[in-house]
């Protein structure tokens, strides 16, 4: 187990290698998506810098709070994309298409050397993007700081299995692709505002169908409160989004059909 | 050539993007649904902020005015066609060379696209955003003096958004990539254009300098105009995009015949 363990993580560190190669041979594009979706993060900072600055409290939220709320959200978003880029807005299409043969003839298990095979460009910058805000803005202390660092690795889990369940839906319903994309957008959209302003069903759904609040609300609450409880119940969340993709995933590749196309991974 | 028969063929080029916009349903959906998504949960922050504030209106806009706003920015801004990587595509592949010996100007061709692309698709967007502000919070009085100044800057406004997203395409002559730079233009327009926030949020020093910006009008002079019209806003936003135009339409013209100096077609 934990030489399988070990073996895997070796197989991601090569494939990260490979990746982050391949992206610097276009040094100029590389750099340049970095900085523009750091850009990209950073519009919406200053949209809720203006805001604070009129509203100084929005239902006990201060400008802290949403900055957080941003920090952990992009962190996450750019470990989980940077590392398993195929797990963003490949995998629907990939499925559709039949192009997972490439996948299935290799000795390893299918999904995580599937995840690992690609990298977004762009996921660094809002990984760069995440820590800079947390790290400069709101200038924790050791704890919060550390709490910090575990949150976007579990918020990354989650962002895998949402891409996972996501991208699974060609499985079951053809090509999911805009879908999947939407589904995957709607999650974000919410996670990127205050979890005070939503309630009754809709804040029922943003624990189940739209995963906002494992995305963001649960790990800025246990980063406000800095309770272990508040940490292990956002750990175990995201361990549910991801358990329940790999399920959706599995469960659909029992209905996969090749697509006898000849790829190359290169 | 005459003027007619020229003008007739830009004509049937947009009428044909109208046209095909229709046929993807699945895009038109996806943009109806997020513009849903948007409107409510800024109809939940308002409602919140509205719920706090001591007055009824906030920046001169109450609660119905400032979620029709919204309906309209949302609406320009999601109605915009991908001009920028159609553009950088075209000179990534070689494909600007084809469109070079058409008997049409190629900022032309792309002009007429554009907007035909995105009056469908702006027209798409209202229609479901007005549906969703009126259920949400229900109609706001209009009067036709209002729309009449909605309609004369919102022209000006998609022409300056077509220039600035063109001239950033025309920038593939000399990047590796124009996407970058694509996503930074959208987001000093939504940032500084006011599309989440009417001018009168912002910060009191920053105001003066955004209004003369040309971002925003493209986007806050058209929501202002449509919810709260005013003939001095009308008068400063027909001036600042007269102006605008003026500039982005030199600088796709020096800039696009710099770069058709560095262009190399071969046969095949």
């Amino acid at each position: 187990m934990l030489k399988s363990l070990v073996d895997y993580l070796q197989l991601g560190a090569a494939y990260l290698r490979i990746n982050i190669n391949a992206q610097l041979e276009y040094r100029a594009a590389f750099y340049s998506q970095i900085a523009a979706m750091f850009i990209n993060d950073g519009a919406w900072v200053v949209f809720w810098l203006f805001f604070f600055t009129r509203f100084p409290v929005l239902h006990g939220w201060s400008l802290k709070d949403v900055m957080s709320l941003w920090a952990v959200t992009t962190a996450g978003y750019g470990i989980a994309y940077g590392l398993m880029g195929n797990a963003h807005r490949r995998l629907a299409p990939a499925i559709a298409q039949g192009e997972l043969d490439l996948w299935l003839l290799h000795p390893r298990a299918v999904l995580p050397h599937l995840l690992l095979g690609s990298s977004i460009p762009s996921a660094w910058g809002d990984a760069a993007f995440g820590y800079v805000v947390y790290f400069g803005f709101v200038t924790p202390d050791a704890r919060h700081a550390l709490m910090f660092v575990v949150l976007s690795f579990v918020v990354a889990v989650v962002f895998v299995g949402l891409g996972i369940t996501t991208g699974s839906l060609s499985f079951y319903l053809g090509n999911a692709s805009t879908l999947s994309d939407q589904w995957r957008d709607i999650s974000i959209t919410f996670a990127t505002y205050p979890p005070t302003l939503f309630e009754g069903k809709v804040k029922l759904l943003l624990f189940t169908a739209i995963p906002a609040g494992f995305i963001s609300y649960l790990p800025v609450e246990s980063l406000r409160s800095m309770s272990i409880t508040d940490l292990l119940v956002a750990i175990a969340g995201a361990l549910g989004v991801l358990a329940f993709g790999i399920v959706m995933f599995y469960y659909g590749l029992r209905r996969y059909e090749s697509g006898n196309l000849i790829s190359m991974n290169g | 050539m005459t003027t007619m028969e020229s003008a007739a063929r830009y004509f049937w080029i947009a009428r044909t993007a109208a046209r095909s916009n229709l046929a993807y349903a699945g895009e038109v959906i996806y943009r109806c649904s997020f513009l849903a998504i948007i409107l409510y949960i800024f109809m939940r922050l308002w409602t919140v902020v509205y719920a706090g504030a001591e007055e009824d209106r906030v920046g001169g806009l109450t609660l119905p005015q400032m979620l029709w706003y919204l309906v309209i920015t949302e609406a320009i801004y999601l109605s915009a066609p991908r001009v920028a990587s159609e553009v950088d595509e075209d000179v990534r592949t070689g494909r600007l060379a084809v469109h070079l010996i058409r008997p049409l100007s190629y900022a032309g061709g792309h002009l007429s696209r554009a907007m035909g692309d995105r009056v469908v698709r702006f027209a798409i967007n209202l229609a479901v955003g007005a549906v969703i502000a009126l259920v949400l919070v229900g109609p706001i009085p209009l009067r036709w003096s209002g729309i009449v100044m909605f309609l004369a800057v919102l022209p000006a406004a998609f022409l300056l958004d077509f220039l600035g997203m063109f001239l950033i395409g025309l920038c593939a002559f000399w990047l590796e990539s124009t996407s970058g730079l694509a996503i930074i233009y959208t987001r000093t327009v939504m940032m500084f254009g006011g599309m989440f926030l009417p001018l009168s949020i912002y910060p009191a020093a920053l105001q003066p300098i955004l209004r003369v910006l040309p971002f925003a009008s493209m986007l806050s002079a058209p929501g202002t105009m449509f919810v709260n019209p005013s003939l001095t806003l009308l008068k400063e936003s027909i001036v600042i995009q007269g102006v605008a135009v003026a500039i982005f339409a030199g600088m796709v013209g020096i800039v696009q015949s710099i770069a058709l100096r560095r262009l190399f077609a071969n046969g095949g």
